[in-house]
C-alpha cells in the first residue's frame, strides 16, 4: 500500500515580528505549522539564531569563549568581533551587570554601553535587562529611548513591571517588547492580554516563555512551548501566537555540566565540550519545541544551531 | 513585670502583665483580647495593626505600615515586643472577626423560611420528621411500709408496663432530682425519654402539669463563623439562632495552621476551648434567654462541620488529617455527650455529627447535600459550599461526586484587609460609576448605619465593577488613576470605598491589590474545581441542570457578578440558588429526623470523593481561572459581550 501523507493544516499562524532596520532586519515566526514540519506547510522564515555578549565584557566570559574574542578591547569591538562570526543573524546585549544585588551598576553606565554597541553593529539587536523587576522598570524604558528608530527587541517586561516597560518599548518608543513568563501557559497569555490591553500593538510582541538547561526541569519547558504551539495553531489563540524567542545561554552557561572545572569532574572531559553540547542541546530541544529564536553564546553553538536549522529547513 | 493596657474603641480597657520581650500578639491572646491575625503571627497578613498610645514597643518595620502610619503609632502586634510599660489602642478592625454575636431576628420570615422549606423538601421525598426524644406521662403507687419499692426501681417499673422496653436507665443527675420531683408532683411525672426498641433513656422527669418542651441544638462549625439554631424537636419550629466568630481564628485563619497549634503542649485543650467555651457556650446562653427555655432543656444536639473542625471539637487530634496518607480519627461518631466536652446543656444530650467522608470533605458538606436535594432529582446539580474550605457536589439521584478546594477564608471577609463577616456594618452590595469612578453601596443594618467594613458579597461586586469599568485589568492591578484609586510607597494600588470620615472607623475602608489577588485565588480555586470535576467526568459546563450556592458569603451575593469575575460558569442565571448556611439546615434536619440523619450516612457512603491535588490538569485550571474573568475567554461569552456594551 502506498504510503499516503496527510498534512496537518492550521488555519492559523503566528505573527511574524520584525527585528532590527535595513538590510540586516530579520523577521521571526510567521509559521502555520509545528517546528520544522515543513512538510505540512510552507515555513516562510526559518528560526534566528542570536549571540548573546554581555555588559561585563570580556571578563564576564567564560575562559573558553573569552579565546574568540582575542584582540577586542572595548564593547564595541566584542559587538563587532561576535557580528562576525558564522550563522549570527542577531546580537543580544545582556545588562546583567545592572543588578542591584550584582555588580549594581547604574542606569547612565549601562545606557553608554547599549549605545556603543548599537553605533558598532548593524544587526538587529536584542537588548536584555538584569532581571531584577525593579531596575528593569527603569533601565529598559531608558534602553528603548537610547536605541529610537532601531527597532529593537526589549527584553523582558514581566508582569510586575510591564506597564512601564511594555508602555516604554512598546507605546512610546514603538519598540519590540520582550514578555517574560514563567514557564506556565496561562501565565503567558495572561501577560500578553494585559500588555495588549495597555494599547501595545500585539503584533510586536515575541515572548519568552521561559527555559531551562536540559536536565533541569525541561519536561515543564517542553510541554509549555508545546501546548501553546498547540493553542495557537489549533484554537486560533491570537493572545498566543507571538512568536517565541529563547535565551538559552543565561540558563545554561551557569549549570555545573558547564561550570565544573576539568580538575574537579576528569571523567567528565573538557569543560569547553561540555559547555557547548549543553548549549546546542537545550537549544536544539528548544526549537523543537516551539521556539522561533534563540539566544546562544558560544560561537561554536550558534554555528552548530544555525546548520541545524539550514539542513531541517 | 510590665503593664499591658488594652483600650478598645468603645473605650473599655483590659490590662495584662508583661514580660520585656513578650510578644505582643502572644499577650493579647492570653489577655482574651481579641485581635485578628489571620496569618498566625507571620506578619504576612498585616491584619493585627494596633496604634500605639503611651510608651514605646520594640516593633520590627513591615510592608504592612507605611511611614506616615508608623509615625501615627501603628504597629503590627505579631512583630511587637514588650519593654515596658504600654498603652495600645485595639481598632474594631482588629476585633472585628470576633464581631459581636449575633442573635437572628426570627420575626423574619425568611430566616424561618429556610427551616421550614427545607422540612417540606424532605418530607416529600417521604422521610419522616420523627425522632427518637419524647415526653411521656407515668403516674405510680406512692410507695408505703409495705410497698417499699425505691423511687429510681418504681420509675423503672412504671416505664417498662407502660411501654415495652428491656432496660431503662436514669442517669445521675435525673436521680438526684427524682425523689423531690416525685414527693412533689404525687408520683405522678412527665419524662423526656429516648425511646429505642429494647431501651430507654430517661433524661429528665418533671411534674405531670407541667409544660415540658424537648429543645434540640443544631450547630454548624465553620472555619471562620459558628452558627447554631434551637428549636422544638416535636415539631422542628426555630425557637432562637445565633452566629458568631469561630474563637479559634486567632489560633490561624485557615485549618492548616489550627491543627499545628492544637500540635503544641495544651494545643487541643486551647483550640476547643475557644470553640466551645468561647463561643458556643455563650452562644447557647443568649439563645436559651431569648427563646425562654433552660440550657438543661437541650437534649440532643448536632454538629455540622468540616473534619478538622470535628477534631478539634471534639478534642482529638486532628494532625493525621494533614499529613500523608490523611487519615483522620473517624468520620462518624456516637460517642460524644454534651457533659463529658463541657457542652453547657444537658449533660446526657447525645451529640450527632453530621458524617465526613475525607480529611477535606466534611460533615458540613455531607448534611448541606441533604439540603440541596440532588440526591433526590434526575437533573444533574451542582452544590457548591463556598467556606474557608470551597466544597463540591456535583450528582442527581444516580451518582454523586465530591471535592475540596482551598479558597481561603476570603469568601468570609478574611485575607482582606477590610474584611468582615456579613454582620452589620458590613458593605454587601457595591456599584462603582464608570466615569467618576465614585461607589455607591449597601450596608448591612438598620439604617444609617456606618460602613465598617467588606463582606464576601460586598467583595465580589467591588472586584467586578473595578474590573467591567477598566479601574483594574484582569490580573486585578490598577490601571486607572482617580481621587480614590491610592498606591502606597511601594506602588501597590488600592481603591477607597469609603474615607475615613464617611466610615465607622479609623482608617479608611479600601481594598488593596493584595486583596483582590486573594479573592481571585479564592475565586480561582473554585472555578477550576469545577472545570476539573466536571472535565473529569467528561460533562461539559452547559450540562449543569442547576446550581446551588451555600454558605456564609452572605445572601447579598450577585451570581451576575459572580459569573462576571469568573468564579462560577457563565450559565444562565435562573440556574442558581443562594441556600444560606446549608450545612446548619442540614444539622437542623438531621436533629430532628431520625430518617434524615441515616439518610445522610447513606449519602455519604455514596458519595465519590475525588482528590483534586491528584488530578495533574488540577494546577494548570487554577492558574487559568486565576484571572478576571479566565484566561480562557470563550468560557465567558457574556462576560465579554458586557464589556464591549460597556466599553461603548
Amino acid at each position: 500500500m502506498p504510503f499516503n501523507q496527510k498534512p496537518q493544516k492550521f488555519n492559523a499562524k503566528i505573527n511574524t515580528v520584525k527585528i532590527g532596520t535595513g538590510d540586516k532586519a530579520i523577521e521571526i515566526g510567521g509559521e502555520s505549522s509545528f517546528p520544522f514540519y515543513s512538510f505540512d506547510a510552507p515555513v516562510p522564515v526559518t528560526q534566528k539564531v542570536g549571540i548573546e555578549i554581555t555588559d561585563g565584557g570580556l571578563e564576564a566570559m567564560p575562559e573558553c569563549i573569552r579565546a574568540y574574542y582575542d584582540g577586542a578591547s572595548s564593547m564595541g569591538d566584542i559587538a563587532r568581533k561576535a557580528a562576525s562570526f558564522e550563522g549570527v543573524d542577531f546580537l543580544a546585549l545582556l545588562l546583567d551587570g545592572g543588578d542591584p544585588n550584582g555588580a549594581n551598576k547604574s542606569t547612565e553606565e549601562l545606557i553608554a554601553i547599549v549605545k556603543e554597541v548599537a553605533e558598532a553593529v548593524d544587526l538587529p539587536l536584542v537588548v536584555e535587562g538584569c532581571k531584577n523587576v525593579e531596575k528593569d522598570a527603569e533601565l529598559l524604558p531608558k534602553v528603548a529611548e537610547a536605541l529610537q528608530g532601531r527597532n529593537v527587541l526589549v527584553m523582558s517586561e514581566k508582569e510586575e513591571n510591564y506597564k512601564a516597560i511594555g508602555a516604554a518599548a512598546g507605546l512610546a518608543y514603538d519598540q519590540i517588547v520582550g514578555a517574560e513568563s514563567a514557564v506556565d501557559i496561562n501565565l503567558a497569555k495572561q501577560l500578553n492580554v494585559i500588555t495588549t490591553q495597555l494599547g501595545v500593538n500585539g503584533a510586536k510582541v515575541v515572548m519568552n516563555v521561559g527555559t531551562a538547561a536540559v536536565g533541569y526541569g525541561y519536561e515543564y519547558v517542553v510541554s509549555t512551548m508545546d501546548r501553546i504551539k498547540g493553542a495557537a495553531l489549533g484554537q486560533n489563540d491570537n493572545m498566543l501566537q507571538m512568536p517565541i524567542i529563547t535565551p538559552v545561554a543565561s540558563e545554561t552557561w551557569g549549570v555545573k555540566e558547564a561550570s565544573a572545572s576539568e580538575a574537579d569532574m576528569p571523567e567528565w572531559g573538557p569543560v569547553e565540550e561540555r559547555g557547548i553540547d549543553m548549549e546546542v542541546s537545550t537549544a536544539a530541544a528548544d526549537l523543537a519545541a516551539g521556539s522561533d529564536a534563540v539566544i546562544l553564546r558560544h560561537p561554536k553553538s550558534v554555528e552548530t544551531i544555525s546548520r541545524l536549522i539550514q539542513a531541517l529547513a | 513585670m510590665y503593664k499591658i493596657t488594652f483600650s478598645f474603641e468603645d473605650g473599655s480597657v483590659v490590662i495584662h502583665d508583661a514580660n520585656v520581650g513578650d510578644n505582643l500578639l502572644e499577650i493579647a491572646r492570653e489577655a482574651n483580647v481579641a485581635i485578628d491575625a489571620p496569618c498566625s503571627g507571620n506578619a504576612s497578613c498585616g491584619k493585627c495593626r494596633v496604634k500605639l498610645i503611651e510608651g514605646e514597643l520594640d516593633s520590627k518595620r513591615t510592608l504592612h505600615i507605611t511611614d506616615e502610619e508608623y509615625e501615627q503609632g501603628w504597629r503590627l502586634a505579631c512583630v511587637s515586643k514588650v519593654t515596658g510599660d504600654v498603652k495600645i489602642l485595639v481598632p474594631d478592625i482588629a476585633s472585628a472577626y470576633k464581631s459581636r454575636m449575633k442573635m437572628a431576628d426570627l420575626s423574619s420570615p425568611e430566616e424561618v423560611a429556610i427551616f421550614s422549606n427545607a422540612m417540606k423538601d424532605v418530607e416529600m421525598t417521604g422521610i419522616s420528621l420523627h425522632n427518637s426524644l419524647d415526653v411521656i406521662e407515668v403516674e405510680m403507687e406512692a410507695p408505703t411500709l409495705d410497698d417499699t419499692m425505691p423511687d429510681n426501681e418504681r420509675l423503672m417499673r412504671a416505664l417498662k408496663k407502660y411501654f415495652n422496653t428491656n432496660t431503662v436507665r436514669i442517669p445521675y443527675h435525673v436521680l438526684r432530682k427524682l425523689p423531690d420531683v416525685l414527693r412533689k408532683h404525687d408520683f405522678k411525672v412527665k419524662c423526656v425519654v429516648r425511646t429505642a426498641p429494647s431501651n430507654m433513656f430517661v433524661y429528665d422527669v418533671f411534674g405531670s402539669e407541667e409544660e415540658v418542651l424537648i429543645v434540640g441544638l443544631a450547630v454548624d462549625i465553620g472555619t471562620t463563623t459558628v452558627s447554631a439554631v434551637l428549636l422544638n424537636m416535636e415539631n422542628g419550629e426555630i425557637l432562637a439562632k445565633a452566629s458568631a466568630g469561630n474563637g479559634q481564628i486567632r489560633f490561624g485563619a485557615d485549618v492548616i495552621n489550627r491543627i499545628i497549634e492544637q500540635t503544641r503542649p495544651g494545643g487541643k485543650k486551647k483550640l476547643q476551648d475557644a470553640v466551645i467555651k468561647e463561643t458556643l457556650n455563650p452562644m447557647i446562653a443568649n439563645m436559651c434567654q431569648s427563646a425562654g427555655v433552660k440550657a438543661n432543656q437541650i437534649y440532643r444536639m448536632s454538629v455540622g462541620a468540616n473534619t478538622t473542625m470535628n477534631h478539634l471539637f471534639a478534642g482529638i487530634n486532628a494532625d493525621p488529617v494533614r499529613t500523608e496518607p490523611y487519615i483522620p480519627a473517624f468520620f462518624k461518631t456516637n460517642s460524644l455527650f454534651a457533659g463529658e466536652l463541657g457542652i453547657a446543656i444537658n449533660p446526657d444530650a447525645h451529640i450527632i455529627i453530621a458524617p465526613n467522608i475525607g480529611s477535606y470533605v466534611g460533615g458540613d458538606i455531607t448534611a448541606g447535600t441533604l439540603v440541596s436535594m440532588i440526591w433526590n432529582r434526575p437533573e444533574f446539580s451542582l452544590f457548591v459550599d463556598l467556606g474557608t474550605n470551597g466544597e463540591l457536589v456535583f450528582g442527581n439521584s444516580d451518582f454523586m461526586m465530591s471535592c475540596a478546594c482551598s479558597a481561603g477564608p476570603a469568601f468570609e471577609g478574611g485575607d482582606i484587609s477590610c474584611g468582615m463577616r456579613a454582620t452589620d456594618g458590613a458593605i454587601e452590595a457595591c456599584t462603582i460609576d464608570k466615569e467618576t469612578m465614585e461607589p455607591s453601596y449597601t450596608i448591612i443594618g438598620d439604617p444609617g448605619t456606618k460602613p465598617v467594613g467588606l463582606c464576601g458579597s460586598g467583595i465580589i461586586d467591588i472586584i467586578c465593577e473595578l474590573f467591567i469599568t477598566g479601574i483594574i485589568n484582569p490580573k486585578g492591578k490598577f490601571v486607572r488613576e482617580g481621587r480614590r484609586v491610592r498606591h502606597d510607597e511601594y506602588g501597590m494600588g488600592s481603591y477607597v470605598i469609603a474615607f475615613e470620615e464617611e466610615a465607622a472607623s479609623v482608617k479608611d475602608i479600601e481594598i488593596t491589590e493584595v486583596d483582590i489577588d486573594n479573592f481571585i485565588r479564592a475565586k480561582g480555586a473554585i472555578f477550576s474545581a469545577i472545570r476539573t470535576m466536571l472535565n473529569s467526568l467528561d460533562f461539559d459546563i452547559n450540562m449543569i441542570d442547576e446550581v446551588y450556592v451555600a454558605g456564609g458569603i452572605g445572601s447579598g451575593i450577585n451570581m451576575q457578578n459572580a459569573v462576571y469575575i469568573g468564579m462560577f460558569p457563565d450559565i444562565p442565571l435562573e440556574k442558581f440558588h443562594y441556600i444560606g448556611n446549608s450545612s446548619l439546615t442540614g444539622t437542623y434536619l438531621m436533629l430532628l429526623s431520625t430518617e434524615a440523619e441515616k439518610k445522610t450516612y447513606e449519602l455519604a457512603s455514596n458519595m465519590t470523593y475525588m482528590e483534586l491535588s491528584a488530578v495533574p490538569t488540577y494546577m494548570d485550571e487554577f492558574v487559568g481561572a486565576c484571572f478576571l474573568p479566565h484566561t480562557d475567554t470563550s468560557l465567558f461569552p457574556s462576560v465579554m459581550e458586557k464589556m464591549s456594551a460597556i466599553g461603548d
